[in-house]
């Protein structure tokens, strides 16, 4: 089996297929302590690319609260007890991934989740892990806690999906690695639903094969960021393309946030397929919840975000989150404004590092009235 | 992984070529009737002498199938100048013909060599330059013909859903919306037979003909599936075998009880068999 590298293992590791990396990579950034868990991406996606027939149960994109919440049921609890215990301490991890952990006869370790397990969409929504006690006050990291957690398609770098498939029915655009389903050439044999450890491949139960998040291709090939980012009314996303690991560039946003800051992490990097989606994890929970999700560099993103009010570039980068529905390849922090450059380093958005404030004064003369909201 | 392959696939023909001489010929034997011959009950099947064929496990590609449901088939042949027609019979008590996630449906085929001449080529779907033709029929699309292909309320009796892009747009505009459908995927529905018609060339490359000449039939009962397949003899198809009454050939065989999640690769296939067409 080939050997490639993976940056979030911060080794080589077995893959089916030689590792051939994209020209660039699509990528998304989710700051988790933005999101409220609105579900607009989740109804941007659903109008858009799944309201047909079959596709009733598809969520491309959910928004679930963890860690309660799952979709479909117990998706990433069910992998980690298959997986089993692993030692991933970094900077390099030495446990097993889902390809050496796969069984004999099979490609990766993987589950097909039963039809039921798709039956509650927002199960566990809002759930705590407990209670507060009668005159408890909460501290950092919270004793009690509960957070969001977007998901689309990682658009990995090495795919479970695309590893699992017998008949080459999935591949990774050269382009931009964004990780396509061949509507044509698929016969429905479920490998992709059971190989995927994210289970972001859904079967359509009308069309008998399976389908998957397309990363908005057509809008992001005009250079338009995907609809679930666009149409974040909290701001927490941003979508764009990552260069290779060892071809970081810091003019480049996600190369800045992900690769150069190590702000935003990969959900379950010892799964080993190198997922393209990257989040900020939230400051509120404990790390020892959080290292399992997100890795080992969870103190120290929680560290630096914690640093961002002082530190220009980074509050550049985060403010360029759900400011323009372009692409910003390239961004730039001058004087008191983050500037969002294009492909061709054409300007497309230009926004203040501080939104300037006015105070107006309590007591409306012209209406006779005071007001509220002075700010 | 191709090392492997290659030798365990070695060691199955090797296997299956001691085994072939002792092996008993499928004879297709000729019947009055011009036409397709598709019905499973049918009184032509009395007059073929049937064959077992063993199946066996399939552990060569990935993913494997170590232990299949099914171990035997027994088939039996007639051509009646026209059409050749295998039936293909096996124990099954679960009838799967619905297609949801977590349920698979029952499926057999049969394949013939495109070559009449020389070696057959590899039994597991072809090799590069040894061309197979398969066909293959699906309980599925038994279900969809003998009734009509099931709608999401017919799978899920209490799904609930506003509206559909086909109900408010033109079908031009909703096409996209369908899907595989909306790409005429063969393996979806809507079709006219309940065989399909394919080739091969090895692991992974079946691809199904545009031109569909495969017909069949199948039906559920004692305990077991009974299923006709049957093509023209002689056709313009060049991806398909020219059998004349003399000619002879081989068939292999494989089966899918979709009743313990067999699919695609996992499932169970046999060797060749010689085939005979007779006179």
């Amino acid at each position: 089996m080939p050997r490639v590298y993976n940056w979030q293992l911060g080794r080589e590791m077995d893959y089916p297929y030689e590792g051939r990396r994209p020209e660039k990579q699509f990528a998304m950034i989710f700051d988790t302590n933005k999101c409220i868990a609105c579900q607009t991406c989740t109804v941007a996606c659903k109008t858009t690319w799944t309201p047909g027939r079959g596709q009733e149960y598809m969520y491309w994109n959910n928004v679930e609260t963890k860690p309660y919440g799952y979709y479909p049921l117990g998706w990433d609890v069910n992998i980690l007890d298959k997986l089993g215990v692993q030692e991933m301490d970094g900077p390099v991890y030495r446990g097993k991934t889902l390809f050496d952990a796969a069984p004999t006869g099979e490609v990766i370790l993987g589950y097909l989740p039963e039809d039921l397990d798709y039956a509650h969409p927002n199960i566990g929504e809002d759930d705590c892990t407990g209670l507060m006690s009668q005159g408890a006050h909460l501290t950092l990291p919270h004793m009690q806690w509960m957070f969001y957690l977007p998901r689309i398609c990682n658009h990995c770098t090495y795919p479970a999906c695309l590893s699992a498939c017998p008949r080459q029915s999935i591949y990774k655009r050269p382009e931009d690695g964004i990780v396509l389903l061949d509507q044509s050439r698929c016969r429905g044999y479920r490998e992709c639903v059971k190989g995927c450890p994210y289970k972001k491949v859904y079967f359509n139960a009308q069309t008998r094969v399976s389908e998957k998040c397309i990363g908005c291709y057509p809008a992001v090939e005009g250079g338009r960021q995907t609809q679930c980012t666009i149409s974040c009314i909290g701001k927490i996303r941003i979508q764009g393309f990552m260069s290779a690991p060892d071809k970081a560039n810091a003019d480049n946003p996600l190369d800045y946030l992900v690769l150069i800051r190590k702000l935003a992490l990969p959900l379950y990097p010892q799964f080993g397929l190198e997922p393209n989606t990257y989040y900020i994890p939230p400051v509120h929970v404990p790390p020892v919840f959080l290292r399992q999700m997100f890795g080992w560099g969870v103190e120290q993103a929680i560290a630096t975000y914690r640093t961002v009010a002082e530190d220009r570039k980074l509050l550049g980068a985060l403010i360029l989150f759900g400011a323009t529905p372009e692409i910003s390849h390239y961004f730039r922090v001058t004087g008191d404004e983050v500037i969002g450059y294009d492909g061709k380093q054409a300007e497309i958005v230009r926004v203040p590092l501080r939104e300037p404030v006015v105070i107006r004064e309590v007591y409306d003369i012209k209406h006779k009235a005071y007001r509220t909201n002075i700010t | 992984m191709r090392p492997r392959i290659a030798i365990l696939l070695s060691t199955a023909l090797l296997a299956w070529a001691g085994a072939a001489s002792a092996q008993v010929a499928l004879t297709a034997v000729r019947v009055a009737g011009v036409g397709p011959i598709t019905d499973p009950q049918g009184a032509v099947w009395k007059q073929a002498r049937p064959v077992h064929v063993a199946m066996l496990p399939q552990t060569v590609a990935l993913p494997h199938n170590d232990h299949p449901a099914v171990h035997q088939l027994t088939v039996r042949a007639v051509h009646n100048g026209g059409w050749l027609a295998f039936l293909i019979e096996w124990t099954d008590p679960t009838l799967s013909d619905r297609i949801v996630l977590d349920d698979f449906g029952d499926q057999v085929a049969v394949q013939l060599p495109v070559a009449t001449t020389g070696a057959p080529p590899s039994p597991m779907m072809g090799n590069p330059g040894g061309r197979v033709t398969i066909m293959q029929w699906r309980a599925a699309f038994q279900r969809d013909l003998d009734t009509a292909p099931p709608t999401v309320r017919d799978l899920y009796p209490n799904a609930w859903t506003d509206v559909y892009p086909d109900e408010v747009l033109g079908a031009t505009d909703a096409r996209p919306y369908a899907g595989a459908l909306g790409l005429e995927n063969p393996v979806s529905r809507g079709r006219a037979s309940p065989v399909l018609d394919q080739m091969a060339e090895g692991w992974g490359s079946m691809t199904v003909k545009p031109d569909q000449r495969a017909l069949g039939g199948g039906i559920h009962r004692d305990g077991g599936w009974h299923v006709v397949i049957t093509r023209p003899m002689v056709s313009d198809d060049l991806n398909a075998p020219a059998l004349v009454p003399g000619a002879r050939s081989f068939a292999a065989f494989a089966v899918w009880e979709g009743g313990h999640g067999e699919v695609g690769a996992r499932k169970a296939w046999s060797p060749w068999t010689p085939l005979v067409i007779a006179r």
